[in-house]
């Protein structure tokens, strides 16, 4: 939505004069004026268009003004739409609290000053414009990042294949000329039998520094095999490095997920193993991965560490980052429609992801 | 009679040096190289051989699927996986399907000694001897 785009004023009186006149002093703002005679027509209209403002006169037959307000406020659609109400009458400190409480954003008696009310107006209108276009960039920045975040899984799978199909492929060959030269050792000098041994231990532990580099990058069982192997094998090898000791419960009627399921499941137990590591302080992680009936699928890791820093537990809560990839968690499960709960104190953490079942598309097992 | 070696794995370097290693045995002859799973149980069915060597990671078709297929042709042959991702897991499902042993490519030599253990029916090798797993 333009910064000039024009925005849906909702003008609610029984009386047509009175409409007449909002008419005529809202005119100038240049929005879309809108006109209900009754509570009921101006429901109408709020289901059918999207409003930003509902100037709405309290006293009217059938429906008055706070009965309609009260029932735009129970639409999960209207919770924020502006209600301003107009009136001769109720006057009182207990009227306009009455209106505050259904949400009214203003109370103006009469008589109207125009100029007062088209500056009330305006301001909700441009309010309205700003959190429109407030919301259509957050999607684009949510699309951008679920874009990101594809873009670099390929590009970590790209890189680990090329390191598995070249380096890797060349380490290999250089380890099988060791274990041939080896073969005839007996035939070389001690220093160059020594140094051909020394070389082949060499080899070996370059070829398991490339394996666990390209591992990390992107789990080879998982294109493969599936999901619980993948974590399976990761959580193995994270425990080796690490000296936490990884508990897996894994519901083994789970079957293979759509393939964009089960590289975000995994790179999110991966991120939460990866903090416990490095911030936990605990030595031992618990990785449990269940579905609920076919509703949904949930992901739970779990440390018996020191917890997110207090201080940091609400911001944490809220989805601000501290450099524990809870952000990038966060998008990676809302981009499937989950939801992920953090749970901390000084006795540790819990991090639960929960999918729903649609998404998660299992393929069979 | 010589033992008849297939190799299956993609690339041409590890095929090349696993040929040198199994040429070094007089016993032991390599009768085809095949570079995919597909081509590789065309090669079984026209050549074969009396033992497979079976890489995991292959474009179209992982070695896994690759040995449940030539097991079903010939469900006797003994199969070696020779691999980078060698992994407790991997063997889990390796041995499922049928592959007898599973070999990480970091530790090519002792490769050597598995298939000698595998070739010698008095003394068939038992997978809990194998250190195979790097976890």
């Amino acid at each position: 939505m333009s910064e000039q785009q024009k925005v849906n004023i909702l003008m609610v009186d029984d009386q047509p004069a009175k409409l007449l006149s909002y008419e005529v002093i809202l005119k100038e703002l240049g929005e879309n004026l809108i006109k209900a005679h009754s509570g009921r027509d101006a429901l109408d209209h709020l289901l059918k268009t999207d409003i930003a403002i509902v100037l709405m006169d309290v006293s009217m037959p059938e429906l008055d003004g706070f009965e309609l307000a009260d029932i735009i406020r129970q639409h999960p659609r209207f919770q924020k739409t502006a209600i301003i109400f107009i009136s001769a009458v109720h006057l009182t400190d207990l009227d306009q609290l009455k209106a505050y409480q259904r949400g009214a954003v203003d109370y103006i008696s009469v008589p109207i000053i125009p100029e007062l009310l088209r500056a009330k107006v305006s301001i909700f209108a441009d309010l309205h414009r700003k959190t429109r276009q407030m919301e259509q960039l957050n999607q684009e920045l949510r699309n951008l990042s679920a874009r990101l975040m594809a873009a670099q899984d390929e590009e970590r799978r790209r890189i680990a294949r090329d390191l598995h199909d070249s380096v890797g492929q060349l380490v290999v060959a250089l380890s099988m000329n060791n274990g041939l030269a080896l073969l005839q050792a007996e035939k070389l000098s001690t220093s160059a039998s020594d140094a051909l041994r020394q070389n082949a231990v060499l080899t070996q532990q370059l070829s398991k520094e490339i394996r666990t580099i390209s591992h990390l990058l992107h789990p080879p069982l998982l294109d493969e095999i599936g999901l619980l192997p993948a974590i399976k094998m990761f959580a193995d090898g994270f425990a080796e490095r690490s000296h936490v000791k990884v508990s897996v419960e894994l519901a083994p009627e789970l079957g293979r997920l759509a393939p964009h399921m089960e590289i975000s499941i995994f790179r999110v137990v991966q991120e939460c193993l990866t903090n416990v590591y490095r911030h936990s302080g605990s030595k031992t992680a618990y990785i449990k991965i269940w579905p609920d009936g076919d509703k949904r699928l949930t992901v739970q890791v779990r440390d018996e560490g020191k917890g997110i820093p207090a201080e940091n537990r609400i911001s944490t809560s809220l989805g601000i980052n501290h450099g524990l990839g809870l952000s990038g968690m966060r998008e990676r499960v809302r981009e499937l429609g989950g939801t992920l709960e953090i749970q901390s104190s000084e006795s540790g953490t819990c991090i639960t992801a929960q999918f729903p079942a649609a998404a998660a598309a299992v393929m069979g097992v | 009679m010589r033992a008849q070696f297939l190799i299956v794995d993609d690339s041409h370097i590890v095929r090349q040096g696993l040929r040198a290693i199994l040429q070094a045995n007089p016993e032991w002859e390599v009768c085809g190289e095949a570079n995919d799973g597909f081509s590789a149980v065309e090669m079984f069915k026209e050549l074969g051989p009396s033992f497979v060597i079976m890489d995991f990671q292959m474009p179209g078709m992982n070695g896994i699927e690759c040995a449940r297929r030539i097991l079903a042709i010939a469900p006797a042959v003994p199969i070696v996986m020779f691999t980078q991702h060698a992994s407790l897991e991997l063997e889990q499902h390796a041995m499922e399907a049928g592959i007898q042993v599973v070999v990480s490519k970091a530790d090519t030599f002792s490769m050597i000694g598995v298939i000698e253990a595998l070739l010698e029916p008095s003394d068939p090798i038992s997978t809990a001897e194998q250190e195979s797993g790097e976890g």
